[in-house]
């Protein structure tokens, strides 16, 4: 447990839960008359896009607002996001931040892959999910139960947290109930871990910038340069790919229709060519598949692979 | 009373529930959908006997309210940011109209550039309209202020329009514990709305907002409303003690954090002044004697308790988080206002204009602000308006320009760090 106050910092992508997951660990905590503060930070709404939700719990009034730049514990709702440049997952984290990662791979592998501080613990909280629901990507239940024992808190208060928080998003009582069943087990496979509250830091006087004026060319919000768009990598907003089995596939060339992105070309067999850098993962394709020649395969750490023929 | 999780937003739709208001019309913006939202699902189910009705514009949504007050409903309806804009003519046709309906804002940068985070120059374009306005801190606080908004609009010294001002994301998406008040003694602070002035009867039929050509006869009815929206310093003292006795919660027009001692004074207003209460605590740990002033309730300008709070300090900055291009801040100019004529006014009035667009404003930048006051106040000379931007805001800002297409062009006038080496080039631009 925690003196004075503690500062989570959810990492996770649109539409896996993140914000709900805070919602559960806010209300846990308040259940057990610590004060809490949740927020979701997530700019326009994009599936699969990095978002960041934050909680504050604390035992007395808590002055502060907004984003944690300095978490006294980070987790990271699936591990591909470690790798994610603009998701910055372990900004702020020191060497003895706890970093709870869901991951089907064990924490010194990925630590040693990344070279980065925290102490990490990992979990296939998905792996778990596709077992129990037969459902992949959201993970709020099990993140927000994972976070609520690593803090320190009971499981009588992370029940009601759960089931109060996911009634609030409309699920029926089946679903809740199952949902509940995955994030108490996820509960008990984590311990509580070690955390070291951060003090404010003595912050010197932040260095000032004097703006001056530009031409309206650069002075307005504007953008000049052709089809800059390609340079924005999204395919980093996908947990799971689209994967082609060339023997079943009839050369339709639905895929490619449907393909909202136009991450998807099709060569001189007619057989879809994968722009990986750009498929964000949303799987329409495999609905979409009359013969069903489309796979879904995780995404794990690590190098990824750029395309497919 | 129970104590639960609540955003800004469910806070704010909690207040007109309690209320029990009678008509509510609406129209969806980021970030406030949230609040018609809820008030949307409880007048679905039957936990709220209102009529909720969706129209086409916030223009047409505020005729409606003002219309809807005018024939005797309590009326609550919430918007944000160019929802606010777009209602701009009927503001201030209803204000004259001294209807007392609640309008909830939820502050959002103004376009353009667009954006979905807040600043307060919507809610502050406002400020001329006749509408009286709440600024709140908390969640607990937006709930608070919708329910002593009602008290005060309809105190018979008022009759005027009330908005409560919150800000988007840091309170309308922020849940922290709130305190929900018994319907049995909102009953008792919050009497059913019986206008004598207002409300419709076919056998006694009445034209609101008449034309008075002429000027004498405009010039009585404007005058009307000045008097009304600086009788509600009264209506709002009188409220705030009779919440403070059922609630057990006191709201002043303006807060003051460690002010009782304080040299220089730091004034804030919204979700922001959390922060600066933390600010202060921190700077005081390092020895500075500073507080906090938080400006609450803007309209009517509190010009009383701010010039008493203010006299006498060594100097004051004033942290608008609004711009007013071509001028600076605006309530940095209302405070310096205030102080003109007090003997022992302080030695330098100091304006920063920051947390634009839901920029944050971190630990250094307020200790900055706190540095800076302090030999503004020893030269005896004020400064400002000084633009809160960093140089790593800078840097970052050069490459997304690159990426944009928009490179630099040489440029004629010389660069200059504030604070530093005035010949220090400019720090890199990611070339």
């Amino acid at each position: 447990m925690f003196c004075s106050m503690i500062r989570i910092r959810f990492q996770g992508r649109g539409g896996q839960g993140a914000k709900t997951a805070a919602r559960i660990l806010g209300t846990a905590a308040f259940l057990e008359g610590f004060t809490a503060q949740d927020s979701p930070l997530y700019g326009a709404e994009r599936r699969g896009a990095p978002v960041s939700a934050f909680v504050r719990l604390a035992r007395g009034p808590i002055f502060e607002r907004g984003l944690i730049a300095h978490p006294d514990l980070v987790l990271v709702a699936d591990e591909t996001l470690l790798a994610h440049q603009a998701a910055r997952v372990l900004e702020g984290v020191k060497d003895e931040t706890p970093v709870f990662i869901n991951s089907s791979r064990p924490a010194q592998e990925l630590k040693a892959e990344g070279a980065c501080p925290g102490r990490f613990i990992t979990l296939d909280v998905t792996g778990l999910a596709l077992a129990r629901l037969g459902k992949r990507g959201v993970l709020s239940a099990a993140l927000g139960a994972v976070a609520a024992r690593l803090v320190g808190l009971k499981e009588a208060g992370v029940r009601s947290a759960v089931e109060q928080e996911l009634r609030e998003v409309g699920l029926s009582a089946s679903t809740i109930e199952q949902n509940l069943t995955l994030a108490l087990e996820c509960f008990r496979l984590v311990s509580a871990a070690p955390l070291t509250e951060s003090v404010p830091a003595e912050a010197p006087p932040t260095p000032l910038w004097t703006p001056q004026y530009e031409a309206p060319g650069r002075g307005s919000a504007r953008i000049t340069a052709p089809a800059n768009a390609p340079l924005h990598e999204t395919g980093d907003w996908r947990t799971f790919r689209p994967v082609l089995d060339p023997e079943k596939c009839n050369g339709c060339w639905l895929c490619f229709a449907y393909c909202p992105d136009g991450a998807i070309r099709m060569d001189r067999q007619d057989k879809p060519v994968f722009d990986y850098d750009h498929c964000k993962g949303c799987l329409l394709c495999v609905e979409e598949c009359p013969t069903h020649a489309l796979i879904v395969e995780r995404e794990t750490a690590g190098p990824r692979r750029k395309e497919t023929a | 009373m129970t104590r639960e999780m609540m955003t800004g937003n469910l806070a704010a739709a909690w207040g007109a529930r309690l209320a029990e208001v009678d008509y509510i019309p609406v129209f969806p913006i980021t970030p406030q959908t949230e609040i018609v939202e809820a008030l949307a699902s409880w007048c679905d189910g039957g936990d709220l006997a209102a009529r909720f009705v969706t129209l086409d514009s916030e223009h047409s949504m505020m005729t409606a309210a003002g219309a809807a007050a005018a024939a005797g409903a309590r009326v609550f309806t919430a918007t944000s940011s160019q929802g606010l804009l777009y209602a701009f003519e009927v503001l201030y046709t209803i204000a004259g109209w001294r209807v007392p309906l609640v309008l909830v804002n939820v502050s959002r940068a103004l376009a353009s550039p667009i954006t979905l985070e807040p600043d307060h120059n919507d809610v502050l374009a406002a400020r001329d309209s006749g509408f009286l306005q709440i600024h709140a801190e908390t969640c607990q606080e937006v709930l608070d202020s919708v329910l002593m908004a009602y008290r005060i609009a309809e105190d018979q010294r008022v009759c005027l329009p009330v908005m409560v001002n919150l800000d988007g994301f840091y309170l309308s998406f922020t849940r922290e514990p709130v305190t929900k008040p018994e319907p049995d003694q909102v009953r008792a602070f919050l009497p059913p709305y019986r206008p004598a002035h207002l409300g419709f009867k076919a056998s006694a039929p009445q034209s609101l907002g008449v034309a008075v050509l002429g000027g004498a006869s405009y010039t009585y009815f404007r005058h009307q409303m000045q008097l009304a929206s600086l009788n509600a310093l009264a209506a709002h003292q009188d409220a705030a003690a009779d919440f403070a006795r059922l609630f057990g919660r006191r709201y002043d027009l303006i807060e003051g954090y460690r002010l009782e001692d304080a040299e220089d004074v730091l004034v804030m207003s919204n979700a922001f002044a959390t922060k600066g209460r933390a600010a202060v605590d921190q700077a005081r740990t390092k020895g500075r004697r500073v507080g906090l002033l938080r400006l609450r309730v803007i309209r009517p300008w509190p010009a009383d308790a701010i010039a008493a709070a203010l006299r006498g300090r060594r100097a004051v900055a004033v942290l608008d988080q609004n711009l007013a291009p071509g001028l600076g801040g605006i309530l940095f100019q209302e405070v310096a206002a205030v102080l003109y004529h007090e003997p022992a006014r302080p030695k330098a009035l100091c304006s920063f204009i920051g947390g634009l667009g839901g920029k944050d404003i971190s630990e250094g930048e307020f200790e900055a602000i706190f540095a800076q006051t302090a030999a503004a106040g020893d030269r005896r000379r004020g400064i400002g308006p000084v633009l809160l931007y960093t140089e790593g805001e800078q840097h970052t800002m050069q490459e997304l320009l690159a990426i944009a297409g928009n490179v630099e062009q040489p440029s004629a006038i010389t660069p200059q760090r504030s604070g530093g080496d005035p010949d220090r080039p400019l720090s890199s631009t990611g070339s």
